[in-house]
């Protein structure tokens, strides 16, 4: 009776201890919610705004970190801005901390143009808290070298290699290569500017940007998979209201390595209502457009088409224009700005 | 030997008589009450009534039939007319309790429809609400008529509709007794759009040894789950909660003498909680896909500690380890009685701006609005000030600690008292590493004067108090400092036969700040709204008479006022004060 009334005392008090122990052992996160002292506590800077390097040489895959430290995590801003370009390059993130993980320029940018060599302002904003704006400067020694085979950059003149199609006598002087605003790449941009009021037809005018410009018969790709192969062009807008921007890709569909308008296969990007201000990068991937494996290997020409929107149009029309800039052809993805 | 166990904790209150036949039984109530406010904040205030007059005559009428001796059906109708409603206007008329039962082969206990219903008070349980230690006698027909209508009964149970069996089994050798009881309810019906059906399900299997050894040592143990979940094939909702809890529950007699009892007793259980999405809405002939959870916790707790009974002393004291996991999420055990969300009935608002009032101890006295028995979608919001150590119960998550109990309750006699001590700590940080400590500090007592003094009437005086701190320590935003402090006092004299005169005060001082969170995903923090930071008062007295016509029938006449003083924000002091007549007859 003993022995027995032992056993289940042992057995009781060792269900206790288990117990006990499971009981106490918690799969627990560090904290629950958002820490209070981002919440709520006062802002002090640790550590200043700093860079790696004053200078940096993009071309040679060089980087520049910026640095800073916080009592406490903050959304924060850092905003590189070219002096002579306008190009920005912009780092948001909450934290506290600025380092190689998330402030860390390679030279791209955010909004275009792309930076050229000159000195930037970096200011690092921390909108949420009465502080001053930090700032540093670094000055670009060569501007990154970005990925893709380049279409076309107009930085020089192509002579026959890009045709203009001003049929209707409606593209004005100004057409062509231009440096009337900040080109997103290089020393020029193609402006098409034009009014529609020779022919009301909506067409103003056209070029066709053919692919002996690469001085290859057909544009050179980094991929034939449609899915992987992405076009990417550059349109700047100057605001003009009713202008509509048409872009196309030719396939060689008769073989004769040249573009023959009404012989060859045209693909369409689709309509582009151009009614912002500035740069805007524009993208897609071949798939997208329709063409196959062997059609983005026998790509002649891209056309470049402006359009007045006469349904919207007063009477007489106003003149419309935008400006095409950096025309390229990836892989993988859209280019990485 | 199979036997229905009585154990179901399913019998009504109000049934009467035995055998065939049909009874009728229910309550009747009269209420009418004039409430004012003034102070410091009407000064400014050209917006707020500065008198509201209400009350209501209600009847519940509880028809009960017994067709057969192993059968009972009773259905409640209440019949309501608000105070100042005329031919029909203000008037309702309602279903108000539903329920059979009966027993299966002189074996089988069952019961549908209405119940009420209670496990552990981890598993499924309603929760002591805050703002309350030993409430003055003063103040508990207004309470009475809450807890009437939200069905709050002494055992803790929850209300619900559905079905639930039992029996019991006794042994001849191995063990005494086992009980077996289950139960199925609905909690929520569908909207038939985004809100499915609740449902509740579970039970107990409880086991009683015969003594044994040498101390007359006995041991009772039970398992238990509740498991709550949305039925996700009704209506057109595609989200929703499963919710489990399985405990094991012990009461192990060490000892058991004349002069002492000694016992081991705990509880400890895990609980999982899930969000399931279906991944597509099931058409008709085709297998649902099953839903993914999206959401997905578990915790464990423990409760364990050793009680010992001093018989001879009428004294009991009992020291228990507690564990409560920060995920430990059991909802229908850690669902509040009060909803401080909820629109007060009056003065919900006040002041030209029409801020909202914060909820006061003359609002838990007496307004009904802010009450509820359902079982909340996740861990309700809490007002730190009435309950910041445990503001759901025993199941409040996020605990570990010791509690402390000492109990003075002889059977007879002029003096009983009690008090429960808890040294509680966060196991995770709110917001930071740096953890809570709470101290909770209860204490009640109750003493017949008449039986000290031998005077030949009924004159009582109780008294409560309740004192919780709350402590972190840490960067100063995260520092954490709240003090809260209740205090009740109430006589209860009979001064003429059956006439009594009824006297209680309340107050309440909170000084500190704290942080409350809010939840998101069950129980998780999802932010800080802000420092609560508090340098409040607030004091509650009634005056009052009352004449018992017999047991269960009285008419009581009381005036209470409310004072609320705010020492950070003087311009916000104000009362509030009624006079009110109850007539109760219970039939």
């Amino acid at each position: 009776m003993k022995t027995v009334s032992k056993n289940r005392t042992c057995v009781a008090l060792t269900l206790a201890a288990v117990f006990l122990l499971a009981g106490c052992d918690h799969l627990t996160e560090p904290i629950d919610g958002p820490r209070l002292i981002d919440r709520f506590g006062d802002f002090s800077l640790i550590e200043p705004l700093g860079e790696s390097r004053p200078s940096v040489d993009f071309a040679a895959g060089e980087s520049v970190a910026f640095t800073a430290r916080f009592n406490k995590q903050v959304n924060w801003v850092l905003e590189i801005t070219g002096q002579t370009s306008g190009a920005v390059k912009r780092f948001e993130d909450f934290s506290d901390e600025l380092t190689d993980a998330n402030a860390l320029w390679r030279g791209g940018t955010t909004e275009l143009p792309f930076f050229g060599t000159e000195i930037c302002d970096v200011a690092l904003i921390i909108p949420d808290e009465e502080v001053d704006t930090l700032r540093t400067i670094v000055e670009v020694l060569s501007v990154k070298e970005y990925e893709g085979n380049v279409a076309a950059d107009f930085n020089e003149d192509a002579g026959s290699d890009i045709f203009v199609g001003n049929f209707e006598f409606e593209l004005d002087a100004s057409s062509g290569l231009s440096a009337e605003v900040r080109p997103a790449e290089g020393e020029f941009f193609y402006l098409l500017r034009g009014t529609d009021d020779v022919v009301n037809n909506f067409f103003v005018g056209l070029i066709d940007i053919k692919a002996t410009i690469t001085g290859e018969t057909y544009f050179p790709v980094p991929t034939s998979v449609p899915e992987d192969l992405y076009f990417n062009m550059f349109l700047y807008s100057f605001g003009t209201p009713n202008t509509i921007a048409v872009v196309q890709l030719v396939f060689d569909e008769n073989g004769s390595g040249a573009f023959e308008d009404g012989q060859d296969q045209v693909f369409a990007y689709g309509d582009i209502v151009v009614d912002w201000v500035g740069w805007q990068h524009f993208h897609k991937p071949m798939s997208e457009l329709g063409l196959t494996q062997a059609q983005v290997q026998e790509l002649v020409a891209i056309r470049v088409l402006l359009i007045s929107d006469n349904n919207a149009q007063p009477s007489p029309p106003l003149p419309v224009d935008y400006g095409i800039d950096y025309l390229t052809f990836t892989a993988g993805g859209p280019l990485q700005l | 030997m199979l036997v229905a166990t009585s154990a179901l904790s399913q019998e009504p209150s109000n049934t009467e008589g035995e055998g065939a036949g049909i009874q009728f039984n229910g309550l009747g109530r009269t209420v009418l009450q004039q409430t004012g406010i003034g102070g410091t904040l009407l000064n400014t205030d050209s917006v707020t009534v500065e008198n509201l007059t209400d009350g209501e005559f209600l009847l519940d009428l509880a028809v009960n039939a017994q067709p057969n001796d192993v059968t009972e059906l009773q259905g409640v109708i209440r019949l309501r007319n608000e105070f100042g409603g005329f031919f029909g206007s203000g008037v309702s008329v309602e279903v108000r309790e539903l329920w059979a039962r009966g027993i299966i082969a002189d074996a089988i206990k069952y019961r549908v429809g209405d119940m009420d219903v209670a496990l552990t008070p981890y598993t499924l349980y309603l929760p002591d609400e805050a703002g309350v230690v030993n409430e003055p006698e003063v103040f508990r027909p207004q309470k009475e008529i809450i807890y009437y209508d939200e069905f709050y009964s002494e055992f803790n149970e929850r209300r619900l509709q559905g079905g639930s069996v039992g029996f019991g089994l006794e042994f001849d050798r191995g063990l005494d007794e086992l009980e077996v009881r289950s139960f199925i309810a609905r909690l929520r019906a569908t909207n038939f759009m985004d809100t499915p059906t609740r449902l509740i399900g579970g039970g107990r299997i409880g086991a009683l040894s015969p003594q044994f050894g040498p101390y007359n040592s006995q041991a009772a143990i039970g398992a238990n789950l509740a498991y709550t979940w949305d039925d996700l094939l009704s209506g057109d909702a595609n989200t929703g909660i499963r919710n489990s809890v399985f405990t094991l529950d012990g009461d192990l007699i060490l000892l058991n003498r004349d002069q002492i009892g000694l016992h081991l007793i705990g509880e400890g259980g895990w609980s999982k909680v899930e969000l399931r999405t279906n991944t597509d809405s099931p058409t008709e002939g085709q297998v649902p896909t099953p839903a993914e959870p999206t959401i997905e916790d578990t915790d464990t707790f423990i409760e364990l500690g050793l009680s010992a009974n001093l018989k001879r002393a009428d004294l009991s004291v009992s020291a228990t380890f507690v564990d409560v996991g920060p995920d430990f999420y059991s909802s229908a055990a850690q669902s509040q009685r009060v909803d401080y969300t909820r629109t007060k009935s009056f003065y919900d608002r006040v002041g030209n701006d029409r801020d909202v009032r914060m909820v006061t101890l003359f609002d838990l006295a007496r307004d009904p609005a802010l009450y509820t028995f359902r079982v909340a979608n996740e861990l309700m919001a809490y007002d730190p000030r009435y309950g910041n150590v445990l503001p759901y119960g025993r199941a409040t998550p996020n605990r570990r600690g010791a509690r402390f109990g000492a109990a003075y309750a002889p059977s007879e006699g002029p003096l009983d008292a009690a008090v429960d001590v808890s040294i509680l700590q966060e196991i995770r940080g709110q917001g930071t590493t740096e953890l809570k400590d709470f101290i909770l500090i209860r204490a009640e007592a109750n003493a017949r004067v008449d039986q000290l003094i031998d005077w030949n009437r009924a004159l009582e005086i109780t008294l409560g108090a309740q004192r919780e701190s709350t402590s972190r320590s840490g960067e100063p935003v995260e520092r954490v400092n709240l003090t809260s402090t209740l205090v009740e006092a109430g006589v209860s004299a009979e001064v003429y036969d059956r006439l009594d005169i009824l006297l209680g005060l309340k107050t309440r001082t909170s000084d500190g700040r704290e942080y409350v969170p809010t939840i998101e995903n069950f129980n998780d923090v999802e932010d800080f709204p802000g420092l609560f930071e508090v340098d409040d008062s607030e004091s509650l007295w009634g005056l009052g008479i009352r004449y018992r016509f017999r047991d269960g029938i009285f008419l009581t006449l009381q005036y209470q006022r409310f004072s609320y003083g705010d020492d950070s924000f003087p311009a916000g002091d104000y009362q509030l004060n009624q006079v009110f007549a109850l007539y109760s007859m219970t039939f």
